[in-house]
């Protein structure tokens, strides 16, 4: 009789386990619309849906160790190219968003070109810089972009003014979108990209193209977040450059930062965090900055690695508290 | 236009300290510059205190908030880039809504350091410029020479090059960084106050300031403080000579494309230390 290897279930069961969880995540996310009725309330949703696409793609960026502080630009960059390609070339929406989120993709790429020679901090500031090259060349166009009092005229995606209608596409924009990018993660490629990350001289020894790889990776990242500004700029109808600037990637990665970089849930957690909480606190009115201070603060004192490590670290303390209780018993 | 390269660079100049000493890029200066202008406008306007000694004591104020700042916020987070970037965020969102809550969000000017009209056969400068200028001037000088020349300028200069060799050295890092990092928000107070007085000031100006100070401590070099000095005037100039060829906007644009593309071939600056990544 043969003895057949003992199957390994626990990593079947986690996966499961996993599923499960995202699946009941979903199916609440739709029931949602049934219980919150106010518009000003879905529109925060929807708001949070878009900058969890972009947090996450900036994090399939961040797994290959580039930091890109140009994400908000390149949300702008397809942001702006939807909104001009809709007001001044007549395009629909089914048109102008996959268009301007591929264009998003296409410029990353062929600026992630040059830059992919950088390193890390070297990286960090050209990409700063390009960030803010963006803004002020979206300001020094007025004629085509609006300048800084805007682009308008837009045509919107749904007929509808329902922000419930705006509410499932956005849920189920960013479902797929996050399968895409999980998938990207976790995938050949996600996991080249993580060796380049750790060390990109050990990772072209086994032979990946480390330029070849962190250009995709941008690609990536660029496509999604370039997604995620067209379909805010059909959703909102009026484009401001504001809502592009150094201040707003800024946030983006305080969203990643916060929720914890290295897991993928972490962006998404920390974007929900960062968005909702302080609009529990909206009555504070001119305070409630502080909330999202507060939570920065507390955040990077007390949890280096994220929101996603609190499990953890509260399970540390619990079971180092255990220990200490074991040995005042002993002595 | 020498004006304004003065107090760019002064701006970037106390970026550079902090940078240098610690390895930490301030996002927060901006949010200090402005701070410290409308310190200056409150002791000012609101209790009508000399425009010069408000300077003093508003420098003084954020000075004393630069060694708080590096002792709580700064000092644990040495080398770590992620915690270091959001630290920052959260003073300039503390610091901004401050400001937001006491002064709102209106712009304000601060009474001129000295009024009244220089003329000189066919020029005529407003002496509040030439004084802005001439204090800028001075204590960029004084900088440098502090920088040069004393025993604790050369300390900053060694734990800019390598901190682990300065500590060896018994150079005692964390009083000198305390001292640079009061140093740089002072020059930005200083920076802010006469900017408040010579244009307006409002809660962006901040903002707009970071910018030309990261510009200018980046291309001058990451560990260097001549080279901002250099980055500065030749910044400056641009600034100045580009929109008389072209628009102003489109100016602006070409010269933060000029930025990039230098960062492209050169990204540790003109004058800067390599930084091991």
């Amino acid at each position: 009789m043969s003895e057949k290897p003992p199957s390994t279930p626990t990593i079947g069961r986690r996966k499961w386990t996993e599923l499960t969880i995202w699946v009941v995540v979903i199916v609440i996310l739709s029931l949602l619309p049934l219980f919150i009725k106010s518009p000003y309330h879905l529109h925060i949703i929807n708001m949070t849906f878009i900058y969890i696409i972009a947090t996450v793609s900036f994090r399939a960026i961040a797994i290959s160790g580039q930091f890109p502080l140009a994400h908000g630009a390149f949300m702008g960059i397809g942001a702006y190219l939807a909104g001009m390609a809709s007001k001044w070339l007549g395009w629909p929406p089914s048109l102008t968003i996959p268009l301007a989120a591929l264009a998003s993709a296409g410029i990353g790429m062929l600026i992630g070109y040059p830059f992919a020679r950088l390193r890390a901090l070297y990286y960090a500031l050209g990409t700063l810089f390009f960030g803010i090259a963006v803004t002020t060349f979206i300001v020094a166009f007025p004629h085509w972009t609006g300048g800084s009092t805007g682009l308008t005229g837009i045509e919107p995606l749904f007929a509808t003014a329902s922000k419930v209608t705006y509410f499932y596409f956005f849920l189920g924009l960013t479902v797929f979108s996050l399968a895409i990018l999980y998938r990207f993660e976790f995938s050949r490629i996600g996991t080249s990209l993580k060796a380049i990350a750790q060390s990109h001289m050990v990772a072209s020894s086994v032979g990946i193209n480390e330029g070849w790889y962190r250009i995709l990776a941008v690609g990536v990242g660029c496509f999604f977040v370039g997604l995620a500004g067209a379909a805010y700029t059909h959703y909102n109808m009026v484009l401001s450059y504001y809502t592009f600037n150094f201040m707003a990637t800024l946030w983006i990665v305080m969203y990643a930062l916060i929720g914890g970089i290295g897991s993928f849930a972490g962006p998404i957690i920390g974007t929900a965090i960062l968005v909702l909480i302080p609009e529990f606190f909206r009555d504070l009115k001119m305070y409630s900055p502080y909330i999202s201070a507060g939570i920065l603060i507390i955040v990077v004192y007390l949890m280096p690695q994220g929101l996603v490590s609190l499990p953890r670290l509260i399970r540390s303390w619990y079971t180092k508290r255990r220990k200490g209780e074991r040995i005042a018993h002993a002595s | 236009m020498l004006i304004a390269s003065s107090m760019y660079i002064l701006v970037a100049l106390g970026l550079a300290f902090i940078f240098n000493m610690l390895g930490i890029l301030n996002l927060a200066h901006g949010v200090i510059y402005m701070v410290a202008g409308y310190i200056t406008y409150m002791l000012a306007v609101k209790l009508g205190i000399s425009s010069w000694v408000a300077l003093v004591m508003s420098t003084a104020i954020m000075a004393l908030f630069g060694v708080f700042i590096e002792k709580f916020c700064f000092r644990p987070f040495v080398g770590n880039f992620n915690a270091a970037v959001t630290i920052c965020i959260a003073i300039t969102v503390v610091l901004q809504t401050t400001a937001n809550i006491l002064i709102g969000t209106s712009i304000v000017a601060i009474p001129a350091f000295m009024s009244g009209v220089f003329k000189a056969g066919p020029l005529s400068i407003f002496y509040d410029r030439i004084v802005t200028f001439v204090v800028g001037g001075i204590l960029v000088g004084v900088i440098m020479w502090f920088v040069h020349s004393t025993k604790a300028g050369q300390q900053m200069q060694a734990i800019a090059q390598n901190r682990e060799a300065a500590y060896l050295q018994g150079i005692n890092v964390h009083w000198v960084s305390g001292l640079a990092c009061a140093l740089g928000c002072g020059l930005a107070a200083v920076s802010g106050s006469l900017m408040g007085a010579l244009m307006n000031l409002g809660p962006f100006s901040g903002d707009y300031m970071m910018v030309k100070a990261l510009i200018l401590v980046i291309l001058g070099g990451l560990g260097s403080f001549g080279g901002v000095v250099i980055a500065g005037l030749v910044f400056g100039s641009l600034g100045a000579f580009l929109p008389v060829v072209m628009e102003p906007l489109i100016a602006e644009a070409v010269t933060v494309g000029v930025v990039v593309v230098l960062l492209l071939f050169r990204p540790q600056g003109f004058f800067g230390y390599e930084v091991e990544v």
